[in-house]
């Protein structure tokens, strides 16, 4: 009988606290989403069952069983195949770029058209590369000493980066990096390479900058997307006009100067949004920065969600949804902790900077603390497969904890 | 509580990553509070700026009275057609939508047309040359906006049973520069038209009144010059938000009462907000600030005595006679009526152009005020006066065998010869007797006479459209380039001179009262519309005195009784004007207008007078440009205006003689 209760594994199955943030952030997405679509005549025509907020709740739930479905299996057996979900997803990320494949939208190709809906290869490469990274440096960790395995665990981190950034999708590509460095950090990777390799980053994007912020074309320029290049200097406050060529006539001047305004009128939509909604906000679909369409419709239910809820609920309802984010983060580092092994630990920790990362650069980007991105917020932002992929982070994060230490 | 737990952890490295979180986080949270609690103000004002539109609304602006409280200008109340862009967005959409798919069907065509002639398909590049560029796509969006505003017009001018036109340039430019602003279809609705459409179009879309105030006239042309008119002018005026996005139709007076008193009678503009979209359409409005009306101007003129007046100039003179009419109560120097003909219709565009700017009429001058005209024998009062205080006996004679010289210039007297004493001068109008007596009396005495009478000045009309006419000074008089015959010319009311009817009614109404030379009063008082209102009327004072005579009682007995004397004399040349009840002191003239030659080519008719001759209360000057004579063709209008007088003082209510102020 002491057997038997020695030999349960777990006391509780999941991480209430978590799922309730979980329920909170959903029940908030639901509203929030239809919200920002019932604003559009357009969109609030639609049929019941194309109606965003409907599909969004098709999503979770889908997501939901994909996460609980995960659960099942012990996260050892999952680990196990991190290395082919890995290479898999490796593959729908070189395959998105081929032409006929991958769809171009907005002057990116990050999704593959299935019908329906879309499907977009570098939600799930974020997931697959967390188990495969966790499985990596499972190993002992005297191990990652070892130069070559350190550089390994760099290559694993640089592949899919270099392939979503190729799409490009430079928000997506960005997160990664954090979760990767993060990984290695707790794994016990030797904190001079890993001080080494901040260092190295932080010159290279250094450099970076300097080349798209102040450099004039016709000098070596780093090739970017025009968009992207737009977007941070708009972020930065650089004046478009610096960076046209030298025999530019003054209607060009103008052109890019009118083309300026419009980049920046998303962040300043959004950020009167944010403003506008002062302590208690205007109420549920309230909002006029979105009714009046202000805030531009395309990205009113996903990038800029946030801007809905913040002019809509307030300052109260921002506090809100950051104490929710918090409460999944440190839940998911209370599960860390308490995780039967480096895998668990790793695993957990992977999730929990993942999640961080698409929270601090989303909300960053709607009150102007860091450039457009277009990183979704996780489960309140629109969209299936930011929906499934959060989900079945979630999941995992839910699976280590039930398969914890038993003491 | 959970965060702390995990910060305290005994696990150096997850501590790390929590403290970082907790960090990032309340790098969020900073953020959030500095850009929705402290900045929330200033967002909130770019979120109005950005969605809020201004419209200033003009005032209500106030009526022109008459001293009697009727109606000389006010507003009406005028109905005008409506596009509301705002409602219509929808077909506007759904419009674009359509023609857009019938544009890529035809693309589609084309396409497959090319691919039929190449034999292959065509690769993204080439279809690329068929898609819209974005100056088409805003063609197909004005031409579907203003295909679906033509129908709902079409509809309209259907049911209303009144032809309509949109024309398509002013459509597209009202759309870009005032797209919250309804779309002004038909101005000036009828009661028919305004009943129609309520019947059978009123709630539905897109379409609705709007109301405007609009100036009227009621009494047509009457004391059109005193009135003046209203221009076209929307800007802020005064006293009002210097910027407004939208300004809605608005006027400013010109001259007249309307210019001189603009700024009380306008009132203060009021501001709405109207709340648009990112695309410009209206979505609600509400009152900033309401308008404040104007004051109403309440003038001392008299309509019945206007009207009498206007009417006999018309019937004696007709339409074109170039003439001037002053009635002016003698006591207080209040302006009763105010005539100039050729009329002016003071609701301008009324006015026909050619007529405007004719040479010859001149509608536009105020003849009572704004021109200089010789004034003639009705001068010879004054060169009277100055004589009689120099020491004149009214009864010595002065031999005029028809004419007289001054110098080796002859001048002919109109009066029979025969002796002349003052009172014989005066009947006949004697030109020799005042130009023997004026120079006897010393031209300086002449002209001291006449300062005190303020010939040369302006008498300050608060319309400001006033000549001060020409009178020579003391200094001009002494020079070296003074000769007699111009002295004598001063005598007998021509040469080096100038008045306006104005000046001599001003004159005439001194000599009237005893030697109160008086400031004209236009406007009695200006008070707000609403009787109701807490604030108190602004009145101006009556029976301003500017100087006084200072001559003696007698001398102006002497020039009154003389002055009854022409009119009521079978020989006098005023005996035109009498009007049995009622005696009256008047004197004609006939002032001669010489070309460079010393030929007449024109002349001017007087005739100045005042009654009742036992206690004055009216002075009547009337001036007929290119008359015969100023009998005949001045003393019987006068004749009509002084039996309207009288008609008022034996109907009307002992208050409206009484009448004071």
């Amino acid at each position: 009988m002491s057997a038997t209760l020695l030999n349960q594994e777990h006391h509780e199955r999941f991480d209430r606290l978590q799922l309730a943030a979980l329920v909170g952030l959903m029940i908030i997405g639901t509203l929030f989403v239809y919200s920002a679509t019932m604003a559009n005549p357009v969109m609030a025509s639609l049929p019941w069952y194309d109606q965003a907020w409907l599909r969004q709740l098709v999503w979770y739930a889908l997501g939901f069983g994909a996460g609980a479905a995960l659960c099942v299996l012990d996260y050892h057996t999952l680990a196990r195949w991190s290395f082919v979900a890995y290479w898999v997803t490796i593959f729908f990320l070189i395959i998105v770029l081929v032409p006929h494949i991958g769809s171009m939208k907005f002057g990116a190709r990050r999704w593959i058209d299935l019908g329906p809906f879309q499907f977009q290869p570098s939600e799930f490469a974020k997931l697959a590369f967390i188990l495969a990274l966790a499985h990596f440096l499972s190993r002992p960790a005297d191990e990652l000493r070892l130069p070559g395995n350190f550089w390994k665990g760099i290559g694993l981190l640089m592949l899919p980066f270099a392939l979503t950034l190729k799409e490009p999708d430079l928000g997506s590509a960005l997160v990664m990096l954090p979760t990767g460095l993060v990984m290695m950090f707790v794994a016990g990777t030797p904190k001079s390479y890993l001080l080494k390799l901040i260092g190295a980053v932080g010159l290279l994007a250094a450099l970076f900058l300097v080349d798209v912020l102040f450099v004039p074309p016709g000098w070596w320029q780093i090739s970017m997307e025009p968009y992207q290049r737009d977007r941070l200097l708009v972020y930065f406050g650089r004046d478009y006009r610096a960076f046209a060529s030298a025999n530019a006539t003054p209607a060009e001047l103008q052109r890019r100067r009118q083309q300026q305004l419009d980049d920046e009128y998303n962040v300043r939509q959004a950020l009167i949004s944010v403003g506008s909604g002062g302590l208690t906000g205007k109420g549920w679909r309230q909002g006029t920065q979105n009714a009046l369409g202000y805030l531009p419709r395309a990205v009113a239910h996903n990038d800029f969600i946030f801007s809905v809820i913040a002019e809509q609920e307030g300052f109260v309802g921002s506090m809100l949804v950051l104490a929710l984010y918090a409460l999944v983060l440190f839940t998911g580092l209370r599960i860390a902790g308490q995780a039967r092994d480096r895998l668990g630990r790793l695993v957990a920790v992977g999730v929990v900077t993942l999640i961080f990362s698409h929270v601090f650069i989303n909300i960053g980007m709607n009150i102007r603390i860091m450039p457009v991105t277009g990183v979704p917020l996780p489960l309140l932002s629109y969209g299936g497969s930011s929906v499934l992929g959060s989900l079945i982070a979630v999941g995992l994060m839910q699976n280590v904890h039930i398969h914890r230490k038993g003491y | 509580m959970l965060i702390f737990d995990e910060l305290k952890k005994n696990d150096p490295q997850l501590r790390l990553v929590a403290m970082v979180l907790a960090a990032g986080l309340f790098i969020l949270l900073a953020g959030l509070w500095w850009v929705q609690i402290v900045s929330a103000r200033e967002y909130e004002s770019h979120l109005e700026t950005q969605s809020y539109r201004t419209v200033r609304i003009p005032a209500v602006r106030g009526k022109i009275l008459d001293r009697n409280g009727r109606v000389l200008a006010e507003n009406q109340p005028q109905y005008s057609l409506g596009l509301y862009l705002d409602d219509l967005r929808k077909q506007f959409d759904a419009a674009y939508g359509q023609s857009l798919a019938r544009m890529r069907a035809v693309q589609e065509q084309r396409i497959a047309a090319q691919e039929k002639k190449l034999g292959r398909p065509l690769t993204k590049a080439e279809r690329r040359q068929f898609a819209l560029t974005p100056e088409e796509r805003e063609q197909l969006h004005e031409q579907a906006r203003f295909q679906v505003a033509s129908d709902v017009v079409r509809q309209v001018s259907e049911r209303l049973g009144q032809p309509l036109a949109l024309n398509e340039a002013t459509f597209d430019r009202h759309y870009d520069a005032r797209r919250a602003l309804p779309y002004p279809l038909l101005p000036n609705l009828n009661t028919a038209q305004i009943a129609r459409f309520e019947e059978q179009y009123s709630g539905t879309l897109g379409v609705n009144l709007d109301l405007q105030a609009v100036r009227v006239y009621p009494d047509g042309t009457t004391a059109g010059h005193l009135l003046g008119y209203l221009q076209r002018d929307d800007s802020s005026k005064q006293g009002e938000d210097s910027y407004f996005n939208y300004y809605l139709p608005d006027y400013r007076g010109m001259v007249g009462i309307e210019g001189g008193f603009d700024a009380q009678l306008r009132g203060r503009a009021g501001a709405e907000a109207v709340l648009v979209n990112n695309l410009g359409y209206r979505q609600s409005k509400n009152i900033l600030s309401p308008s404040e009306p104007g004051h109403n101007v309440v003038l001392t003129l008299d309509l019945d005595l206007q009207r009498a007046a206007e009417e006999s100039l018309l019937a004696h003179r007709g339409a074109d006679a170039r003439a001037a009419i002053v009635v002016m109560d003698v006591r207080n120097g209040d302006v009763l009526a105010m005539v100039s003909s050729p009329a002016l219709n003071p609701d301008y565009l009324s006015n026909d152009l050619t007529y405007l700017s004719d040479p010859k009429l001149r509608p536009q001058i105020n003849r009572v005020t704004q021109e200089n005209y010789a004034p003639g024998s009705i001068f010879k009062p004054i060169v009277g006066l100055a004589a009689l205080e120099a020491g004149l006996d009214p009864n010595m004679t002065v031999d005029n065998p028809g004419y007289v010289y001054v110098g080796r210039r002859h001048i002919t007297d109109l009066a029979p010869p025969g002796r002349y004493n003052l009172r014989r001068a005066i009947i006949f109008s004697s030109n020799t007797y005042f130009i023997t007596v004026g120079l006897r009396a010393g031209i300086e005495n002449v002209i001291r006479m006449s300062e005190k009478f303020h010939f040369g000045e302006r008498t300050g009309l608060p319309t400001r459209q006033e000549t001060a006419g020409i009178f020579p000074g003391l200094d001009q008089v002494q020079s070296a380039g003074w000769h007699d015959g111009d002295s004598a010319n001063i005598c007998f009311g021509q040469g080096e001179m100038a008045v306006t009817p104005l000046q001599m009614a001003v004159a005439y109404a001194a000599i009237a009262n005893g030697g109160k030379v008086l400031w004209p009063r236009l406007v009695e008082r200006i008070e707000p519309q609403d009787p109701a209102a807490s604030e108190a009327p602004t009145v101006f004072p009556s029976g301003v005195v500017r100087s006084e005579l200072d001559v003696h009682p007698r001398n102006l007995k002497i020039l009154r009784d003389d002055m009854l004397a022409e009119t009521e004399d079978p020989e006098g040349t005023g005996r035109a004007a009498q009007v049995p009840g009622l005696h009256i002191c008047g004197k004609t003239g006939t002032a001669q207008v010489m070309n460079e030659h010393n030929q007449e080519i024109d002349r001017t008719t007087w005739f100045a007078s005042f009654a009742p001759y036992e206690n004055p209360r009216y002075a009547v000057v009337v001036m007929v440009e290119s008359g015969t004579y100023g009998g005949p063709t001045c003393a019987p209008i006068a004749h009509d205006i002084y039996e309207e007088i009288l008609k008022k003082a034996n109907t009307d209510t002992p208050r409206t003689m009484a009448q004071t102020n």
